[in-house]
């Protein structure tokens, strides 16, 4: 796994925090989770999903830009 | 129509009486042709989704669905579609399969209140929900299986936990203790973040324990009784308890105990996640799939951290499918979205028949009226926009006189059709609006429409010479059309 499909994070932001494995204990998938965006996802999905260039750029995530907060914590 | 309480059935007691938990639930559903277990092999994504949707089609009859062979989760359990069905809600309400909306939404309200709660409080030893603790090590996307319930969603969501959270001004209240269905989506193995607004009670409690610095400590409960799914998602006042209109509503005792950090939890559930709010801290969540059919958008949003697990043996994690038009989010809360509005017009406005805000969570709904003097059906329409619930969601509210019956669109329609004038619509500008309605003009704000489709009354000069049909309807003609079904279908009448 090298960058987040969500928000091409580099590699350090990625944790692999599950393994699915079968009733045998073979491997199914993994879980990955992207500390950058928050994004979470198993790499069994579909490219669509998991493929940052094959995925619909209205669900891509810029981390530079400001996104809305919810009940702004006051500094 | 009053809202006068009834006794409940014998049927509806003997139900309250046998389901205490979601394994009863699903047991009688079961019994009922209401639940059906997916045997075969299926991928988290995108076979969960696909099939909840397909069995959700059907919102009048669609059974629940459980998943026992999901790849990568030998052993574990997930049930979809609980309250996916209005038949499924009349099961759970003692009343038979082919029940109305209209008949189950006068039910509701012959039981809505709190004033005659049925707690039992047990000790937490004996509590089923404490068969398996787990303390530390904790990992969500283990222990559940977790699934991306629509494509795009920012990770996998807990879309129908029940959580329990107290008032920090307050903590010792049991009546502000809030129960509310919150989305939650898991973010590291033992953190998650939960979306509130402040219009909610549980934002009233996050805003407060930020304010004054103190622990904010959150019970997520998971597999629940289904009437308190029910109660959960519904906006009842700030001082009322979500537990006891649940048991009122059953006519039979609701199971209580207590967690660990010291809320008030239901003793049968399957599983309960304690946490922590991180004050201060902002996290990227979403986009999800919401109920009025669209992806809300990223926002950064409250963190919370666990702190204890308890579920029971073979726990069953039941989720929820959201999506464009009828799910099971709108079948769940439907009919107790309309309950509130009804309840709280009707104290002023007795003229109010009933109240259908069975679309997206009441952005559109239908109030019949009485009209007890020209335009008075107007008066009632802002009156609504003013109640709890229509402050936010109320958008488009559509009012007819009280010969139409608001669940029959057919009926809607006809009023629409010959009642209503171009100046007997009113839009209202720029009032608040549900942040996720993606008609909003901007996220939070937006416009709200009042179509009159009631009758004329004097002094309105117009339409007074027109008189409406009495189409035959009553009794009679109920069991005429049984008798015309029934010769249609090669049945001896």
């Amino acid at each position: 796994m090298s960058l987040c499909p969500r928000c091409q994070a580099a590699e350090e932001n990625i944790s692999n925090v599950h393994t699915g494995l079968n009733a045998k204990g073979e491997l199914v998938w993994n879980i990955f989770h992207c500390s950058a965006c928050s994004f979470s996802w198993r790499d069994s999905e579909l490219p669509t999903s998991i493929d940052y260039n094959k995925r619909e750029a209205f669900f891509r995530v810029d981390t530079n830009k400001p996104y809305p907060v919810i009940m702004p914590v006051e500094q | 129509m009053s809202n006068d309480k009834k006794e409940l059935s014998a049927n509806a007691l003997a139900v309250a009486k046998r389901i205490g938990s979601l394994r009863d639930f699903l047991e009688f559903l079961e019994e009922n042709g209401q639940c059906i277990t997916w045997e075969d092999e299926i991928y988290p994504e995108p076979d969960v989704r696909n099939i909840a949707a397909a069995a959700g089609r059907d919102a009048n009859n669609g059974p629940a669905v459980i998943f026992n062979n999901i790849a990568g989760y030998p052993g574990k359990k997930l049930v979809l579609g609980v309250h996916g069905s209005f038949t499924n809600i009349a099961l759970l309400l003692g009343y038979p399969k082919g029940t109305t909306i209209k008949e189950l939404f006068y039910d509701i309200i012959s039981r809505w209140g709190a004033d005659k709660p049925l707690l039992d409080f047990i000790e937490p030893e004996d509590a089923p929900i404490n068969e398996n603790r787990i303390t530390e090590n904790f990992n969500l996307y283990e222990l559940l299986p977790l699934y991306r319930i629509n494509e795009y969603d920012g990770g996998f969501y807990i879309g129908k936990a029940n959580v329990v959270s107290r008032d920090p001004r307050d903590p010792d209240n049991f009546d502000k203790q809030n129960v509310g269905i919150y989305r939650i989506q898991v973010q590291t193995p033992g953190e998650f973040t939960l979306l509130s607004v402040p219009a909610h009670d549980m934002g009233r409690h996050i805003m407060a324990a930020e304010e004054l610095n103190v622990p904010l400590k959150i019970s997520v409960m998971l597999g629940n009784h289904p009437a308190m799914c029910m109660f959960a998602a519904t906006p009842v006042g700030y001082e009322e308890s979500e537990f006891a209109y649940a048991s009122q509503m059953m006519g039979s005792p609701m199971r209580l105990t207590k967690s660990t950090n010291g809320m008030d939890i239901l003793a049968d559930s399957e599983m309960v996640i304690e946490a922590e709010l991180i004050n201060g801290v902002r996290s990227y969540e979403g986009p999800f799939g919401e109920f009025p059919g669209s992806y809300s958008g990223v926002r950064k949003i409250p963190r919370f951290k666990v702190t204890s697990i308890s579920h029971r043996n073979d726990p069953i994690f039941e989720n929820i499918y959201i999506g464009k038009g009828w799910t099971e989010h709108d079948t769940l809360i439907g009919l107790n979205t309309s309950a509130p509005i009804y309840a709280q017009l009707v104290q002023d406005f007795p003229e109010v028949e009933a109240v259908n805000a069975l679309y997206q969570h009441g952005l559109t709904a239908v109030i019949s009226v009485k009209n007890r003097f020209a335009g008075f059906a107007k008066s009632v329409a802002m009156r609504a926009l003013g109640t709890p619930h229509g402050t936010m969601y109320l958008k488009n509210l559509i009012m007819v006189d009280d010969d139409v019956d608001p669940f029959d669109l057919n009926q809607v329609m006809w009023a629409l059709s010959t009642r209503t004038r171009a100046d007997d619509i009113i839009v209202v500008p720029n009032m608040p609006l549900i942040p996720i309605d993606p008609a909003a003009e901007v996220a939070g704000k937006g416009h709200r429409l009042i179509i009159d489709a009631t009758s004329f009354m004097a002094p309105d000069i117009l339409g007074s010479d027109s008189k409406i049909v009495n189409a035959p309807a009553g009794p009679e003609i109920d069991e005429l059309a049984k008798i015309i079904q029934m010769l249609q279908n090669g049945e001896k009448s």
